[in-house]
């Protein structure tokens, strides 16, 4: 099986392709173009399974390199040639899976959840596309192919994101998305660039081997010194800033939710944003012989982590909560590869796609209910009206806030306990990284806990107001409108499946919307139970599969940690306190948002200004980025250009005109008192001349008489004397 | 040639005579005198052209010079006759004539340098002084025939030699007079002839 | 300064010029004297007869150079050629022509303009 490894990126590309062209010009039906992508997707799914379980049992733990289907893309002049081939590795492996399986779950889902939309043939064109790009991005066997899979999921995600592209806010947000991977994208090919000069090759599996031999020695830095190997980790890292959203790069996430809900599951929760871990996980090795670039990457990921959860606490659109909730949960992941965690880091990845696509989906779920209703307090006791979407809901928002034994748990645990115990730079901060990460949980606790409550539990509110937008707050919500615009256009199309009345009665969604509920709900329940440490008994089935992956680096960091019996005690005393946490915040939030609404209204108060204004409105990030680059850059510098072209280039075919101008007076100058002269010389010469001249002209006879006799005598003088 | 005895006297009163004249009838007032004067100058170069023995030219001359040119002159000059005090106040000489007098004076001088070269006694050629006495001819200073033949012999060469010449020159004067005739038509004849040609 | 060159040669001439026999040089000196005389009278007199007058008096000049030359030629031996008689009489025919010519211009003239002085004649100045 292993040998068809290369028809699992191809079956979805096939897929949009059919779709993307044929499917306007054939004019598909929806089931058409439903089971076209879906059947991609799902075959392609079914073939890695297959291909996994092949390399299980022959191949591991050493990488496959498909060579049969590889052919040489760029042949550089034979030094050095990318060949596109494809690779498979236990950590593939596991991107493979995930993003098989729940991009698969995730298409069913959307053939309900789209149906009646415009342009049906489309969006599952574009899904199948980014299948095939995503696909490719983990299964590259080398740095060119990541970089065309990482190109193309941020081409996708513009194409999905500004999928309604008939509205502003979904061509702003999708511009923004691509713009910022951008940015960040030119960090990645500037470490690209560093590898290939460093070590004269971009493969993974030869790099790899240079690295475990020891061939790279000269370039390990010691923490604290930063020289080229920090650099080249630092740029691709600047990659993964962009793509997985930490900061600073994180403000287009967001914006991102403006695109259908599947395709915030997909993209912007359970894959393309994970590419960045992945691809920091892959390259291990680097970022293991750069420490400080390591220590940059935790803390980064840790302050993103802590200031995208106070942001979600106030956002009052649902997706927007998932959204930063996503945002934060990259930070850990990232915290984790910092700290050396790698295998951790792609646990969490692991936990993290099943339940925050099930949040997605679920929350999708609930917009298709309540028909495209985003904001949450006007929704509440949705409870009885979609059981499955609350039910499903509750498993995954138990594993996001890491109860035990839930799936998130076990990942994120993993996590703070590698940080608290880091041993690859000074460990104070390690610890204080660890109660960074500490506060973060509880905060994701918290407004997840919020969300929850505010969604499913509290009293209904979606009878008061309409769909009239009058009262929200234009910053979180232009996606919102914008959808609810569309909305109205888009009841018509529904027709008897979701006939309703003037009231707005909010229901289940169709099987093929909850099917991939209940799928994602219980992966979220037993998702983790690959990955349960040591500590509490468990094989840690998740890390001995990646250990293969990860290059022992002198040992001093953190993979291999010591299990001495003191620290398992630690660890099992961090975990204990890390559910607590969550629980007291998950109790504190159903307090103040069940119980006892006025302590809300206290806390608001009291709160309520600056710290809620600031969390509100994502600390104005997205207004500083407005000023600084769009207006002061861009417009600053299109100004200066302007000048420089008005005065400099202007300047030269205006200075060449006035030159000209003046050149041209000189000349008629010369041409008036000079040439002129000369003519008119000739003129008052010949006038001078003639006057002259015709005074011999007397009119007088006589006078002609006295010059024919002196011509006479000049006659005879010559006559006379001539001879002589 | 030279002349002796009363040849000789007959030369130096002649020319006496028509240098005077000359000299009178540039330099008279009166148009009418100019004419006597000139009238005189043209007789005595008649008798200068008989004292050189030529007589027919010298008969000519009276007959159509003096009696003829002259004639005509004097009646012009009663057609145009300018009344006493006009005369009396215009100028004689025009503006040029210091210039007219330079310019004779320099035709004196080559004049002057032209018969000394060609003069066998002049001082310009005193090789040839000798030769001049071999080439006195043999002739009779005194054996002038009682009858002249010139008339005859003048008339034989010209009506031989110079037939052409004798031809050509009636033609001239059959132009002259018709030229003559037409120039000084007044207006009103010829408004007249011009009539007659639109008439016939 | 002409004055002068005239009457040096005067002073060289004088004996041979009151030799009391002329010669043939005498009458080509008689000769030139008249014609200079006619040119002088050609050139500075006003009224237009005596011109016409100065003009038969240099005419009347040739002729005697050419009937001094035809005696001069019989003189020396060349007998029967009266070339310089031909050429008086045709002189003196051309001359008669001429002055017939000459003076009905004269005459148009005054009748056109009146007058007879020739420096009042000048419609052909520039």
């Amino acid at each position: 099986m292993l040998k068809y490894l290369f028809l699992v990126p191809l079956l979805p590309l096939l897929g949009a392709a059919v779709n993307g062209l044929l499917g306007r010009r054939l004019r598909f039906g929806e089931t058409t173009v439903k089971l076209v992508a879906c059947g991609a997707t799902g075959l392609s799914c079914l073939i890695a399974l297959g291909a996994i379980w092949d390399y299980a049992a022959h191949h591991s733990p050493g990488a496959y390199v498909d060579q049969g289907f590889a052919y040489t893309w760029i042949s550089g002049g034979g030094e050095y040639a990318v060949r596109w081939a494809y690779q498979m590795d236990p950590l593939a492996a596991v991107m493979t899976f995930v993003v098989t399986f729940v991009g698969f779950l995730i298409h069913v889902f959307a053939t309900g959840y789209m149906q009646g939309e415009a342009g049906y043939y489309r969006f599952f064109a574009y899904l199948n596309l980014f299948m095939f790009m995503m696909l490719v991005l983990v299964l590259g066997s080398n740095f060119p192919m990541m970089f065309v899979g990482w190109e193309g999921v941020g081409l996708c995600s513009y194409l999905l994101i500004g999928y309604y592209f008939e509205r502003d806010e979904a061509g702003d947000a999708s511009k923004k998305a691509f713009i910022t991977n951008r940015v960040g994208d030119m960090g990645f090919m500037l470490g690209m660039f560093g590898v290939f000069a460093l070590f004269g090759t971009l493969d993974f599996a030869p790099l790899k081997e240079i690295f475990e031999r020891g061939g790279a020695a000269a370039y390990v830095e010691a923490f604290g010194q930063w020289g080229v190997m920090s650099w080249i980790a630092f740029g691709l890292f600047v990659g993964a800033v962009g793509k997985s959203a930490q900061i600073p790069l994180f403000v287009w996430l967001p914006d991102a939710m403006a695109g259908p809900t599947p395709v915030s599951a997909l993209i912007h929760a359970a894959t393309m944003v994970t590419a960045g871990v992945y691809m920091v996980t892959r390259v291990n090795y680097i970022f293991q012989a750069a420490p400080s670039v390591m220590f940059v990457v935790a803390v980064a990921g840790a302050a993103t982590a802590i200031f995208a959860a106070t942001i979600a606490f106030t956002q009052n659109d649902i997706k927007k909560v998932l959204a930063y909730s996503t945002v934060s949960q990259l930070g850990f992941m990232f915290l984790a590869c910092g700290v050396g965690a790698f295998t951790a880091g792609i646990f969490h990845v692991f936990t993290h796609a099943f339940f925050k696509a099930q949040l997605f989906l679920g929350s999708g779920s609930v917009i298709h209910g309540m028909h495209h209703e985003q904001d949450m307090r006007r929704m509440g006791g949705l409870k009885k009206y979609l059981p499955i979407t609350h039910w499903t809901m509750c498993a995954a928002w138990l594993a996001i806030c890491g109860i035990v034994p839930f799936a998130g748990f076990f990942s994120k645990d993993e996590i703070l306990w590698k940080t608290y115990s880091v041993s690859a730079f000074p460990n104070y901060a390690g610890k204080v990284l660890f109660v960074v990460g500490l506060l973060t949980a509880a905060c994701t606790a918290f407004y997840m806990t919020r969300l929850m409550a505010l969604t499913f539990w509290t009293p209904e509110r979606f009878g008061e107001g309409g769909h009239a937008d009058a009262a929200h707050d234009a910053h979180g919500f232009r996606g919102h409108r914008g959808e609810e615009a569309r909305a109205q256009a888009a009841h018509d199309h529904e027709g008897a499946e979701h006939g309703h009345g003037g009231a707005l009665r909010p229901h289940e969604s169709p099987p093929s919307m909850t099917v991939p509920l209940v799928v994602l709900g219980v992966l979220s329940v037993i998702g983790g139970w690959v990955g349960i440490p040591h500590a509490l008994g468990g094989h840690n089935y998740f890390e001995e599969w990646l250990r293969p992956v990860i290059v022992e680096m002198g040992g001093a960091h953190g993979e291999a940690g010591a299990h001495a019996t003191g620290e398992t005690a630690v660890e099992l005393g961090l975990m204990a306190l890390s559910v607590l946490v969550a629980v007291a915040a998950i109790l504190l939030a159903r307090l103040i948002y069940l119980r006892r609404p006025e302590i809300a209204e206290k806390a608001a108060r009291a709160f309520g200004g600056l710290p809620y204004r600031l969390s509100l409105h994502k600390y104005y990030v997205d207004e500083f980025y407005n000023r600084v680059f769009p207006v002061g850059a861009t417009l600053g510098l299109s100004r200066v250009l302007m000048r420089v072209d008005a005065r400099g280039v202007d300047g030269l075919p205006n200075g060449s005109a006035f030159l000209a101008q003046q050149l041209s007076r000189a000349s008629d100058w010369f041409d008036r008192y000079v040439v002129d002269m000369l003519v008119n010389l000739q003129g008052w010469v010949v006038r001078g001349g003639s006057v002259v001249l015709r005074s011999v002209q007397t009119g007088l006879v006589q006078n002609y008489a006295l010059l024919m006799i002196l011509g006479l005598l000049s006659f005879f003088i010559v006559l006379l004397f001539a001879g002589r | 040639m030279i002349l002796h005895g009363a040849e000789a006297w007959f030369f130096w009163a002649l020319a006496l005579l028509a240098l005077v004249g000359g000299l009178f009838t540039v330099l008279s007032r009166s148009a009418v005198h100019s004419a006597i004067w000139l009238m005189t100058t043209l007789i005595s170069t008649a008798g200068l052209f008989l004292v050189m023995r030529a007589e027919f030219v010298m008969g000519v001359q009276i007959l159509v010079y003096v009696g003829g040119v002259m004639v005509l002159f004097l009646f012009v000059i009663m057609l145009v006759n300018v009344s006493e005090e006009r005369l009396d106040r215009a100028r004689l000489f025009s503006r040029q004539w210091l210039l007219a007098v330079v310019f004779a004076g320099l035709l004196a001088v080559i004049f002057s340098y032209v018969i000394r070269l060609a003069d066998p006694y002049s001082s310009l050629q005193p090789a040839r002084a000798g030769a001049a006495a071999e080439a006195a001819p043999a002739y009779n200073p005194q054996g002038a025939t009682p009858v002249s033949r010139n008339a005859e012999e003048v008339g034989w060469a010209l009506y031989t030699r110079a037939a052409l010449p004798f031809e050509i020159a009636s033609v001239l004067l059959l132009v002259a007079i018709i030229g003559s005739v037409l120039l000084a038509r007044t207006p009103r004849q010829e408004r007249l002839a011009e009539r007659e040609e639109d008439g016939a | 300064m002409t004055l002068l060159a005239l009457g040096c040669l005067l002073q060289q001439e004088a004996g041979r010029l009151l030799d009391f026999s002329p010669t043939t040089t005498k009458f080509l000196i008689l000769s030139s004297i008249l014609f200079i005389i006619g040119v002088g009278g050609v050139l500075a007199r006003r009224n237009i007869i005596v011109i016409f007058m100065s003009i038969e008096l240099i005419l009347n000049a040739v002729n005697i150079n050419f009937i001094a030359f035809a005696r001069h030629w019989q003189a020396v031996g060349r007998l029967g050629e009266h070339t310089g008689e031909l050429f008086a009489i045709f002189v003196i025919t051309v001359a008669a022509a001429e002055a017939a010519v000459g003076l009905g211009i004269v005459v148009s003239l005054y009748r056109n303009r009146e007058t007879v002085a020739v420096d009042e004649i000048d419609l052909l100045k520039w």
